[in-house]
């Protein structure tokens, strides 16, 4: 049966790697050592310790192999990651041995094909066991975090070898740009541009909006208890939103190698303006290179804009030369909010300024960043 | 125990083994192994519990930089040992490697200190190896193998990613640290103590497998041979009698059959001599020649090469395990006429003594072919003849003051008239009228013999037989006088003889004119000695002189020629194996042959149908075999019942759910899955909604993820049922 013979040589020899440990290389020269001394005087005392040192380097490899033998793995992540926000991932370790023991248990993340140290140990798992442990987990770049699986090694029993095992659980996590505090120059142009249009929505507010049934996830304070003692059926209020404003955030993505450590900074000039215009109840829409978004609210719709931040790509201008202070698409659309531009390269003859620059409703408001 | 604690006790039973088995090996200086003791008691006391203990544990007599400069003067000394004292570089190197001991039981602080008492462990056992093959090295082997398994796997245990700042700790946080690591649970021990009996059986099978490249090109003999007398060229009389208190086992002789001599009393024949001076017996026809060699590896003394009829006698084969002696002397039953053994050459003189050109420094391992001389008929009624002088002049020879001797053996042999009844005659008398005594101090007097016969009447081995010897030689009848040892002591646990220094004999050799040398012993039988000590004692002696026995033949001398017979034994028996095997499968599955013969029998002549049916049940058969063997339906049963209890719970909640739905109106479909029906629920029942969801997605995680669900989402997960079965569907 190929298909079984298959799964039993990847099983024993897939995913299988030794390292020796600095004492194991002095074990296996004292090993040596003790070969060529029995070799040399035919003393068969020392070939009895000879076989001791060879069958402790053999025990070694076969407990170690059974340490590492039929453990599951379950890793739990947020749903998304924020660029140097600590986040905590939790990974639940289970021995399905029936009769053996795993003993120190190390775990690596995978990553990339690289091996990243959580600290991660188990000293003891039980057969028919689970332990949950927890690390932080930070991420450096927006993007996909793409997570190949765990490797897990154990030293155990003699800490002669290091044999590792891998066990691959893919999963991808968005990560979205750096969130920083924004400039006061900035916060105030913010606050004093553009009209308010109020619009009849559901928000945070205190005039009543609707009523409606209970559903699951509603918060409990919000059952409208008059007339669910009437109507014998859980319902909730909503209250509608009593500060409304729109705006268009855009940011182009055509910019030159040169100006790359200033487009990520614009970037995340842009997730953190969105990220406060979205806490004060701004209806935002997010104009990233040609990709546009629809205006939206909530903490549904911010997410939807972050993940198109961690996903956009700077595009080289000779591939779209055409770089301007305006969206692309219908004017229309962008009417009726203020518009925010934040722009890393400015055309050619911009030679790398220190910020981005910002325009609302196409005023600059020159030298802002971040205030941190 | 926790880890720490126990990790410094395996650490110094690793250190105690060694240092057991190097003083046992080597002999220490007693000040050096008084002082070991010591440091190992003290490291011991310091790892216990007790304010007394702690006290002890925080003292420390000398800074780091003083147990340097000690480290320093020892090697220094080292080499002032091993120039002036020892004067020797393995003895200077062991009296160092002790005091590098001492130095770090004294300093067991880092993770590098305990790896270097290990690597000093290691070569003291190592050096006990090459010191001793007693059997006393077993038991310390075992010992050491036990405490190395539990040391390395608590030092592996005790390994933390932080333990290179531990030198940087403070008191309370390594403390703290202490406090809450793990202890040595009843399942370590026992998987510790398995481990180390696997590694036992693992090292066996190795030991014996690994091969065996040569017998070394630098071979050192062990310790001292064992000192005997009676076997040089010149023995004075009464030499044998200290060594006939000293019980050290000299040789042990298993015969081919495996059971005991039942002739009698077994000889094993060393050297013979032919001159006495009335002190002392000497061996003038000590003339070696070397004996050749035959293809077989064996080397041929006399008999089979020549022509001659076959001799008549009892043969004895032997399979004799002589420990180093002092003397080249070759021992066996009389008359040798064969030996083989890993021997350079054999020599042998013209009184028929056998040697090797130089005594062996190790315990070697010979068998031999004897045959003695029966008396033939025609010597029980003839008188004794002339024989030539040069035969004469050897073993008719007498000291000179042998009037006296020579009245008394005219009297005993005057009724007699055959050389046999003659000697008889004298063996008798002085069996019977002499008595057996070790404490006869002959030696000083001036003519110890006369002293013998006519005053004290007391003496052992050597007295009766020289006594005998000179009675014969005064009437004429050529004796001479022969030592070796008298095997006596039958060990019933390894079936052989057990030969000590205590069983060294002198005894008589007559020559009758057709028969030739015969073997008389006029000594009585010893009633001395032996009997202080109780049965069950000797009993539990030759047991572990079995034991010794065993251990030196299949660990101290197993060889590569041991080797290769087992791979030829093995080989046979495979042979054999394999033919008892197809045998039985001939037997087991004749009948399906015969049906199988029938099949193609029908298939031959074509009856299509009858072959069908034939094969048809078979191929089903397997089918259902092959189909076991892929699916393995078994593996599913034994998973399902490892599920928990909580996972079995949330699962019968999911079934009362999705029959409460059912009720309402909204089945599910089996092919269907559990998502999908989740939304079908939403879509009929929007209400019903949430608490689908919760109760399908903690089924889900259970049934397939394998995470169960906790207490907590237990209970939630009921109250939605209970929501859900109070819900009115609209």
């Amino acid at each position: 049966m190929p298909l079984q013979y298959h799964s039993l040589a990847q099983r024993l020899f897939h995913h299988r790697s030794t390292r020796i440990t600095s004492e194991g290389v002095q074990f296996l020269l004292f090993t040596l050592a003790i070969g060529i001394a029995a070799i040399n005087t035919g003393n068969n005392l020392f070939y009895l310790l000879l076989a001791m040192m060879l069958s402790l380097i053999l025990i070694s490899g076969i407990v170690a192999e059974h340490c590492l033998r039929r453990l599951e793995f379950h890793r739990h992540l947020p749903d998304h990651l924020i660029v140097n926000e600590p986040t905590t991932a939790t990974l639940v370790v289970k021995n399905r041995k029936s009769q053996f023991p795993s003993f120190s248990l190390k775990l690596f993340d995978l990553s990339d094909g690289r091996e990243l140290d959580r600290g991660l140990e188990i000293r003891e798992l039980l057969p028919g066991a689970s332990r949950l442990v927890s690390y932080p987990l930070v991420a450096t770049r927006r993007g996909r975090l793409q997570l190949d699986g765990i490797c897990v090694g154990t030293e155990f029993p003699f800490g002669l070898f290091m044999k590792q095992t891998f066990y691959p659980i893919e999963e991808t996590v968005i990560v979205f740009p750096e969130i920083k505090p924004i400039d006061e120059r900035l916060l105030q142009g913010l606050l004093t541009s553009g009209p308010e249009q109020s619009v009849h929505r559901r928000g945070s507010g205190n005039d009543l909006y609707n009523l409606r049934l209970y559903q699951a996830g509603d918060d409990s304070r919000k059952i409208h208890w008059p007339t669910t003692a009437r109507t014998s059926q859980l319902t909730v209020r909503e209250t509608e939103a009593e500060d409304q404003r729109r705006a268009i955030v855009y940011l182009p993505t055509v910019a030159p190698v040169s100006h790359d450590a200033l487009f990520e900074q614009a970037v995340s000039l842009t997730a953190s303006i969105i990220q406060h215009l979205a806490q004060h109840g701004y209806i935002l829409q997010l104009v990233v290179g040609s990709s546009r978004s629809s205006f939206g609210q909530g903490d549904h719709h911010l997410f939807e804009l972050l993940r198109m931040l961690a996903l956009c790509e700077r595009r080289s201008p000779h591939a779209e030369p055409v770089v301007s202070g305006k969206p692309p698409g219908d004017p229309m659309e962008v009417e009726g909010g203020t518009m925010i531009v934040v722009q890393s390269w400015l055309g050619p003859a911009d030679i790398e300024p220190e910020h981005p620059t910002i325009l609302i409703d196409e005023a600059v408001i020159a030298g802002v960043s971040h205030a941190v | 125990m926790p880890f720490d604690q126990a990790l410094r006790f395996a650490s110094i039973w690793l250190a105690s083994t060694s240092f057991i088995g190097l003083t046992l090996g080597a002999g220490l200086p007693e000040w050096l192994a008084a002082l070991t003791g010591a440091a190992l008691i003290v490291a011991l006391l310091r790892n216990g519990e007790g304010k007394f203990v702690e006290r002890l544990g925080t003292f420390t007599p000398i800074s780091a930089t003083g147990w340097n400069l000690l480290v320093i003067v020892g090697f220094l000394g080292f080499w002032v040992d091993m120039l002036w004292v020892s004067g020797e570089l393995l003895p200077a190197g062991l009296h160092f490697l002790m005091i590098l001991m001492i130095i770090k039981l004294f300093n067991l602080k880092l993770r590098r200190d305990y790896l270097h008492l290990y690597a000093i462990s290691l070569v003291a056992i190592l050096a006990s190896g090459s010191l001793t093959t007693d059997l006393w090295y077993l038991p310390i082997f075992l010992l050491y193998l036990l405490a190395g398994v539990w040391t390395l796997l608590l030092f592996q245990l005790t390994k933390h990613p932080e333990e290179n700042r531990m030198p940087t700790m403070s008191a309370t946080m390594r403390a703290q640290s202490r406090a809450s690591v793990s202890r040595v649970t009843p399942q370590l021990f026992w998987l510790a103590n398995g481990l180390a009996l696997a590694t036992f059986g693992l090292t066996l099978a190795i030991f014996f497998t690994i091969p065996r490249v040569s017998a070394g090109f630098y071979q050192k003999g062990l310790g001292e041979n064992v000192r005997t007398s009676g076997f040089s060229e010149t023995v004075n009389l009464g030499e044998i009698g200290p060594i006939k208190r000293d019980p050290t086992v000299v040789m042990r002789v298993e015969l081919s059959d495996g059971s005991r001599y039942e002739a009698g009393r077994l000889y094993l024949r060393g050297v013979g001599f032919d001159q006495y001076d009335g002190k002392a017996w000497t061996n003038r026809l000590s003339y070696r020649r070397v004996v050749s060699e035959d293809a077989t590896g064996t080397f041929v003394l006399r008999g089979s090469r020549s022509p001659a009829p076959p001799r008549l006698g009892e043969t004895i084969r032997q399979n004799i395990l002589l420990e180093p002696l002092d003397t080249p002397v070759l021992f066996a039953a009389p008359l040798i006429e064969r030996v083989s053994g890993k021997f350079p050459s054999v020599q042998v003189d013209l009184t028929g003594s056998v040697y090797l050109p130089f005594p062996s420094s190790s315990r070697i391992e010979y068998s031999v072919l004897s045959r003695s001389n029966p008396v033939l008929p025609t010597d029980l009624s003839s008188e004794p003849s002339l024989y030539p002088e040069s035969f004469t002049r050897h073993f008719l020879q007498i000291p000179a003051q042998s009037e006296r001797i020579a009245g008394l053996a005219k009297e005993i042999t005057h009724a007699q008239r055959s050389t046999y009844d003659k000697a008889n005659a004298i063996q008798s008398f002085l069996t019977h009228n002499f008595r057996y005594s070790l404490d006869a101090p002959l030696a000083e007097l001036d003519n110890p013999l006369e002293e013998f016969l006519f005053s004290r009447k007391t003496g052992y081995c050597e007295h009766y037989a020289t006594a005998m010897v000179i009675m014969l030689r005064t009437i004429g009848i050529p004796a001479r006088l022969v030592t070796g040892f008298l095997a006596t002591e039958w060990n019933e646990y390894g079936n052989y003889y057990l030969v000590r220094q205590q069983d060294a004999h002198a005894w008589v050799e007559v020559h009758l004119p057709h028969s030739g040398w015969i073997t008389m012993d006029p000594t009585p039988p010893s009633i001395e000695g032996g009997g202080s000590s109780s049965p069950a004692w000797h009993a539990l002696g030759r047991m572990m002189d079995t034991i010794r026995l065993q251990w030196s033949r299949f660990f101290v001398q197993y060889s590569a020629a041991d080797q290769l017979a087992v791979m030829r034994e093995l080989k046979a028996e495979s042979t054999s194996a394999r033919n008892k095997a197809l045998d039985s499968m001939s037997a087991l599955f004749g009948p399906f042959i015969a049906m199988f013969s029938g099949i193609m029998e029908y298939a031959y002549k074509g009856t299509i149908q009858s072959l069908a049916e034939v094969l048809g049940p078979a191929l089903i058969g397997l089918g259902v075999l092959l189909w076991l063997g892929i699916k393995r339906p078994w593996v599913k049963g034994m998973v399902s019942k490892k599920t928990t209890r909580d996972e079995q719970v949330i699962v019968q909640l999911y079934e009362k759910m999705v029959k409460h739905l059912a009720v309402k109106g909204i089945s599910k479909p089996i092919t269907t899955g559990p998502l999908e029906f989740v939304r079908i629920a939403q879509a009929k029942w929007s209400d019903a909604n949430s608490a689908v969801a919760s109760i399908t997605e903690l089924y889900c995680r259970a049934r397939f993820g394998q995470i169960p669900p906790t207490r907590e989402q237990l209970s939630l997960a009921e109250d939605h049922l209970r929501y859900l079965v109070a819900l009115d569907k609209p």
